[in-house]
């Protein structure tokens, strides 16, 4: 259908449109004009992302003379493919109202393990070993080299895109990675870099969050995109977190012992230029080299240029190949430090001390045997006074790695990720102050007895990370079904919106049916706190539960845990107990288990049980992989169950500490974050049962603590709504009872388009009539 | 017909607490013979197999003794105990042979008719058909058993319904049991600490399904190094030791044991069968991909998350399994269900039908290169939004209608409703057209499939759901603008008997006619037989109906005659055709002076 919103004609893909999309699109239309940022919270199942998609492409249509760029931020892979997905349909409808000149170029990126159609390269096991092996084939100088010695591989897709040139264009489309795939497969040009090419002339981008959060990756693929943009974060509920996780580091002994061997295989290499050079041979010394077989007629004097560069204080030696780049700086771009590295650590063999001497601090620091907490400022100090190592010259450690491995021509970068890790502790220790704090704890708190000490650098401050984003984009929209309480968003990441709304959701018909168990079938109360959760009668009465459900509800039931340590026990505990046959019996089990290639395809087996008709329940992790992005809607999902409330570890050092800090920066109460904290990771689980209006799933909050007024009330307003007062305090057979009822109920045909004084579907005319209003009022 | 009669011994009861009368059944096709071994004795039994109406008999392996139960029209029954179960079945199979033929065997029919041979299954499924469906029995009873028609004839318009039959047999096969094999648990014998485990050929079928690397094990042990009981008690071993949980003893027994090493160690199959398969999953679901796009989650990098800690540590990962991973598995395989179609007796022959059915599959797998064409369709559905689309043509099943009375009937009230605006629809459909735009249509639509093929479904799914409703309104409506409510139709308001006996009557002569047509032209003698047999038994029905009106209230009467009225038409044109038809003939065999018949 096309309508008029003011100004601009929205296309949209559908015959019908719900009110609370049009109303999303006005206020998303207020924020696009007034060049601001907005927060929309929309309850998940009411089309947010196609409302999204098709209004901002409807709106930089409408003004072809200042075109915009949208980049869609998703947090996982295949949010990313779903959302170009639906931009795909609005495409094609978009084309086929308006003709050629509706044509976009809409691209997903991703990284090279899932972009790269080299078979040799792409069978490595992860994703570091299919980076590292792209920079074996195509890093500049082993394409140099290859120009002289034939007998070095190269990647012929990318040398065809290459030679291609600026004949390498995408023509305009929705390009899914799989599509780019199969296009890079046709034409024999590499799809990552040819996506990594197209992202400038991009209409629309679809990533991940990191490619524009976190300053690694942000600094390398994110660098060019113009002010013109519309950032918009889908599924934003977690946003704080994923900004302090961009800027947090941690140090284990195994990876203080995989810097020091990275170190001396870095010496290694330095000795051998200079070796090379007093000789002015070449000998054979190391097995990657006879492999590549090379012949380099370079020397010290390579390490002498870089000197030289480095005075000039040029870090990275001006514009490098693309295929050379590796991870940027971690430190935001605006605190990088705009001059010459420090003196002392521009010679090669320098800089090595220098990281020979962290190293070993660090070390020393990790045989504690107390929890230690330091502020950043402190730690550095400590540093400087028993390493010797100033602040500045912990600042440009990143930078000075990066620059020598270059330099070194290394190719096999995934060898030297822990040299990595500790250079990007030292560049954020040194770079950043405040809303930072570094925590060492010897040993893990539930397992006092294994010593496993861990120094960590951990941010606190989400704003800190966001903050680029905020200042360089003209409109940045934080969208998510759980945004409750909205207020709080703001605070955390230190913005002011022009636009912040909570929308309800105006229902058919009752689909949705939240419940709160607070007791089992033996009348005695369930939780999940710490003095109840290994209770034998708390277990088998959620056994029970999970029992009864299962034989009367149809196809796909989901169960979250607070825990994998909680699931894993739980499951043994029901497999001993025999509830796990009975269980069985009903409907197929399959698990989440921390093995994401297994709870992938345990995932896609569910899926067919679901599709089949056999049914299955899935238990799955309230702050897991799943719960981030997997959708259960429709038949996929008829039942959530969120056994117990999905508080985190509240004894973590980090959590103590974020919290404080929270306190003290915003006046954030800890309790109150906590429960926000756990009521949006339940409130996230339990929503992904509901697609749209015509689907219907059933919600049970399994813990005595949820019919508690100050928990339950952060809940969202829209599944707020639902809680009947009923069904606040039930026990197993009442919610046996309620849920057969409502199955019931909503197996009844029904009319799609709500009651005549509330409309929840509108169409093509009905939408008219209300744009006519709308024009009425607002010329009085 | 492989005999012609059967003997064996039996007891002979009239009851079934009678002990019975020990003797000798002998069963021709024409009657029953029971001779007493005792001469003396009362039981002697000489039966004509037409007042045999129907048969029961034990099932093998109930603890009861292998009876036969006639039952004869009178509902008296005669019940004989055999010796044993093959006998019973060979007797009972000979009574389902007489009682199917039943009526071509007693008169046979004068006239030759192409034979068949029929299988002592067939057999069975006709009867078992006839004994579900008593319409189709009395039907069978009334034409087959009279004469009218022949058993073939009888069952030749009905083969769909004899291949459903046959097709759904076959197609259901047995998967695997929901429960775990992890379950099997072992007996005790109480005295010694010897635990004794019980495997059937079913079990076994499982475990190797569930467990590639057992299945590739005992494919190469057993039996030339290791005798099959060695094997399955190292595998029971290695079970015990994985129960424990103890990860430290597993990876030392692991090391003095080669064999049992195979047992304790992950299962490698699996994991690269797994890479395989997550090539082809679901993209919205795919977090493999998810975690190769994580930066953020560099080793060491972001806040440790619970859990992450367990995967780095623990040295004997090798040898630690956990119940999840059991339990993902065990689903998967049922899921998939049961590849082999082997009669489940010896482990050796599962084995390799396993590896062969596994072979295949692969092969299938490599083969076929369409499925990232379906993942995609199938992406592009999920992301549509449901009600917001007006409404989806989906592929739509096949409508199986086994009674098509039923199926009228519920689609009375949809009828009802829109009939109006249907019927004008197919006014305006049917004057909208003139002779040239239909031949252009035509024309195009021929060019259409020379240019592309043939497409899938060949008729528009629109327009064959407007045709068919269209056609279900017309039928539904003659019978039901008779009464006019929708919900109680004139034959409800008639005496239960009447109504039965017009049913019964509209089947028969629908059955009459339908054979009545199906003979035209006619073109052999046999034909020309059968529509004189057909004609006398259509003109037998005038009397009856008239009959039947006259056995109705007055008030009713003009009703019957209603619905009379059509099945007399019906005859009418029939026997009208025919009597056309006949005269026809005999024109013709007229002028040819040799005669012709």
């Amino acid at each position: 259908m096309k309508f008029q919103i003011e100004d601009v004609t929205v296309y949209f893909p559908y015959d019908h449109i719900y009110p609370e999309q049009y109303s999303y699109m006005i206020e998303l239309k207020g924020t696009l004009d007034a060049k601001g940022h907005c927060l929309l919270e929309m309850p998940t199942g009411t089309g947010k992302t196609i409302a999204l998609l098709s209004l901002i492409t409807s709106y930089s249509l409408s003004k072809p003379q200042s075109p915009m760029k949208l980049i869609y931020c998703t947090r996982t892979v295949h949010e990313m493919e779903k959302t170009l997905a639906e931009l795909k349909i609005l495409h094609n409808y978009q084309i086929k109202h308006l003709g050629p000149q509706a044509r976009i170029l809409a691209i997903g990126l991703s990284s090279r393990k899932n972009l790269c159609v080299n078979p040799t390269v792409v069978a490595a096991e992860n994703r570091d070993s299919v980076d590292a092996g792209c920079r074996k084939l195509t890093a500049s100088w082993v394409r140099a080299l290859a120009e002289e010695n034939t007998d070095v591989t190269t990647c012929e897709f990318f040398e065809s895109y290459e030679k291609a040139a600026s004949a390498a264009v995408l023509p305009p489309g929705v390009y899914t990675l799989q599509e780019l795939r199969a296009f890079g497969k046709e034409k024999g040009w590499c799809p990552y870099f040819l996506a990594r090419h197209m992202v400038q002339f991009a209409n629309v981008v679809v990533y991940s969050y990191q490619y524009l959060l976190d300053p690694k990756v942000a600094g390398i693929i994110s660098k060019e995109m113009q002010k013109e943009s519309v950032v918009v974060f889908d599924e934003a509920h977690n946003i704080d977190n994923v900004c302090i996780e961009a800027l947090s580091v941690s140090v284990r002994r195994q990876t203080l012992e995989g810097a020091t061997r990275n170190l001396s295989r870095i010496s290694q290499e330095i000795d051998r230029y200079v070796f090379f050079y007093s000789r002015g041979l070449y000998r054979c010394q190391f097995l990657n080299w006879i492999m590549v077989g090379r012949f380099k007629a370079t020397d010290t004097s390579i390490l002498r240029a870089e000197y030289n560069r480095l005075v000039e204080g040029l870090v990275l030696g001006g514009n490098l190949p693309i295929t050379d780049n590796w991870l940027s700086n971690p430190a935001l771009p605006d605190d990088i430090l705009k001059e010459a590295v420090p003196g002392n650590i521009r010679r090669a063999e320098h800089f090595l001390h220098v990281l020979r001497r962290l190293v070993q601090y660090l070390s020393g620091r990790l045989d504690t045997e107390n929890v230690e907490k330091e502020s950043p400022v402190g730690f550095v100090a400590s540093i400087c006074s028993h390493a010797g190592i100033d602040q500045k010259t912990l600042k440009f450690c990143y930078d000075r790695l990066h620059s020598l491995m270059l330099t070194l021509e290394i190719t096999d970068t995934d060898e030297f990720l822990h040299i990595q890790t500790i250079c990007d502790f030292a560049t954020l220790v040194g770079t950043y102050g405040r809303g930072f704090s570094t925590i060492i704890e010897p040993f893990d708190e539930r397992m006092p007895h294994i010593p496993d000490p861990v120094l960590q650098l951990s941010c606190h401050d989400a704003s800190l990370a966001i903050k680029p984003v905020f200042d360089r984009f003209q409109s940045v929209v934080i969208t998510s079904g759980t945004l409750s309480p909205i207020d709080l968003y703001p605070r955390l990441l230190n913005f002011h919106p022009v636009v912040s709304r909570s929308f309800t959701m105006s229902l058919t018909r009752d689909c949705i049916c939240p419940m709160v168990l607070t007791r089992g079938s033996d009348q005695l109360p369930v939780s999940t706190k710490f003095d109840m959760r290994s209770d034998p009668g708390v277990v088998r009465n959620y056994g029970k539960l999970l029992l009864e459900m299962v034989s009367v509800v149809p196809d796909g039931i989901v169960c979250f845990f607070v825990s994998y340590s909680y699931m894993d026990g739980i499951i043994n505990t029901w497999n001993d107990s025999g509830i796990l046959k009975e269980i069985m019996q009903h409907k197929l089990v399959f698990i989440e288990t921390q093995d994401v290639v297994e709870t992938t395809l345990a995932l896609d087996n569910y899926r067919r049980a679901c599709d089949c008709g056999r049914g299955a329940v899935f238990f799955s992790v309230a702050r897991g992989k799943v719960a981030e992005g997997i959708d259960f809607d429709r038949h996929y999902g008829r039942l959530v169950i969120m056994i117990g409330v999905p508080f985190q570890y509240t004894l973590s050092k980090i959590l103590l500490a974020r919290l404080e800090y929270l306190r003290d920066t915003f006046q954030i109460k800890e309790g109150d974050f906590l429960t926000f904290d756990a009521l949006r990771q339940a409130a996230q689980c339990v929503g992904r049962v509901i697609r749209s209006k015509a689907d219907y799933g059933m919600m049970i909050f399994a813990d005595k603590r949820y019919s508690r007024h100050d928990k339950r009330s952060k809940l969202p307003s829209w599944i707020l709504s639902h809680l009947q007062d009923a069904n606040l305090n039930l026990s197993t057979d009442m919610a046996l009872h309620i849920a057969r009822e409502f199955l019931k109920k909503m197996a009844q045909p029904y009319d799609k388009t709500g009651s005549s004084d509330k409309k929840t579907l509108l169409s093509q005319e009905e939408m008219e009539k209300l744009g006519d209003g709308s024009m009425h009022e607002m010329s009085y | 017909m492989a005999s012609t009669h059967v003997t064996k011994r039996a007891k002979y009861k009239t009851t079934i607490k009678d002990p019975g009368t020990p003797g000798t059944l002998r069963m021709t096709f024409e009657k029953i013979l029971f001779v007493p071994h005792n001469p003396k004795s009362a039981g002697k039994l000489d039966v004509e197999f037409r007042y045999i109406k129907g048969k029961k008999h034990t099932k093998e392996g109930s603890n009861k003794p292998p009876w036969l139960n006639l039952t004869n029209n009178q509902n008296g029954s005669f019940i004989f105990e055999f010796e044993n179960y093959s006998d019973l079945q060979e007797c009972r199979d000979f009574v389902g042979k007489v009682l199917a033929k039943g009526g071509e065997v007693s008169e046979k029919p004068t006239v030759a008719y192409p034979d068949e041979q029929l299988s002592a299954a067939e057999m069975e499924l006709r009867i078992k058909l006839l004994q579900e469906d008593s319409e189709l029995q009395k039907l069978h009873k009334q034409f087959v058993l009279s004469g009218v028609l022949t058993e073939t004839e009888f069952w030749a318009t009905r083969k769909k319904l004899l291949d459903r039959e046959a097709s759904k047999k076959t197609k259901q096969r047995l998967g695997f049991k929901s429960a775990m094999i992890s379950d099997i648990k072992p007996s005790t014998d109480g005295r010694t600490n010897k635990v004794t485990f019980n495997l059937t050929p079913e079990v076994i079928l499982q475990i190797f399904a569930e467990k590639p690397a057992v299945h590739r094990a005992f494919l190469s042990y057993v039996p030339n190094k290791m005798s099959e009981r060695t094997f399955w008690t190292k595998y029971f071993r290695a079970e015990y030791l994985h129960s424990t949980k103890n990860s430290i003893a597993a990876a030392a027994e692991a090391a003095e044991d080669e064999e049992l090493a195979v047992f304790l160690k992950q299962d490698d199959i699996l994991a690269s069968e797994a890479r395989k398969k997550i090539r082809r999953v679901d993209p919205t679901l795919d977090m493999e991909a998810d975690e190769g796009d994580d930066y953020t989650h560099l080793p060491d990098h972001g806040i440790l998350r619970e859990g992450s800690k367990e995967m780095t540590e623990s040295q004997n990962e090798l040898y630690k399994r956990s119940l999840s991973q059991d339990i993902n598995r065990h689903a998967a395989v049922v899921l998939e269900g049961r590849a082999v179609d082997v009669e489940l007796e010896d482990t050796k022959a599962v084995a390799e039908a396993l590896a062969q059915s596994k072979q295949k599959s692969s092969n299938k797998g490599e083969s076929d290169g369409d499925t990232s064409r379906e993942r995609l369709d199938r992406l592009s559905r999920m992301t549509e939004i449901e009600d917001l689309q007006g409404p989806n043509t989906l592929p739509l099943a096949p409508l199986c209608i086994k009674d098509p009375r039923d199926y009228f009937d519920s689609q009375q009230a949809n009828a009802l409703r829109s009939s109006g605006d249907a019927l004008g629809e197919i006014e305006q459909i049917k004057c909208g057209l003139s002779t040239q735009e239909v031949y252009g249509s035509l024309r195009e639509s021929i060019s259409s499939i020379k240019a592309m093929g043939l497409k899938e479904p060949i008729v528009k799914p629109e327009v064959a759901h407007q045709v068919f409703d269209a056609l279900t309104n017309s039928i539904s409506n003659t019978k039901y603008h008779i009464g006019k409510n929708p919900q109680e139709s004139v034959l409800d308001r008639l005496p239960r008997k009447t109504k039965e006996e017009l049913l019964h009557h509209w089947t028969s002569i629908l059955e009459l006619l339908k054979h009545f047509w199906a003979s035209y032209p006619i073109t052999t003698t046999y034909l020309y037989v059968k529509v004189n047999r057909l004609k006398d038994a259509m003109s037998n029905i005038y009397p009856q109906l008239e009959e039947i009106k006259g056995s109705v209230p007055s008030e009713l009467r003009h009703q019957v005659s209603l619905l009379v009225r059509p099945m007399h038409q019906a005859l009418d044109a029939a026997i009208q055709h025919y009597e056309a038809s006949m005269q026809k003939r005999s024109a013709q065999s007229g002028e040819r002076p040799n005669g012709y018949v």
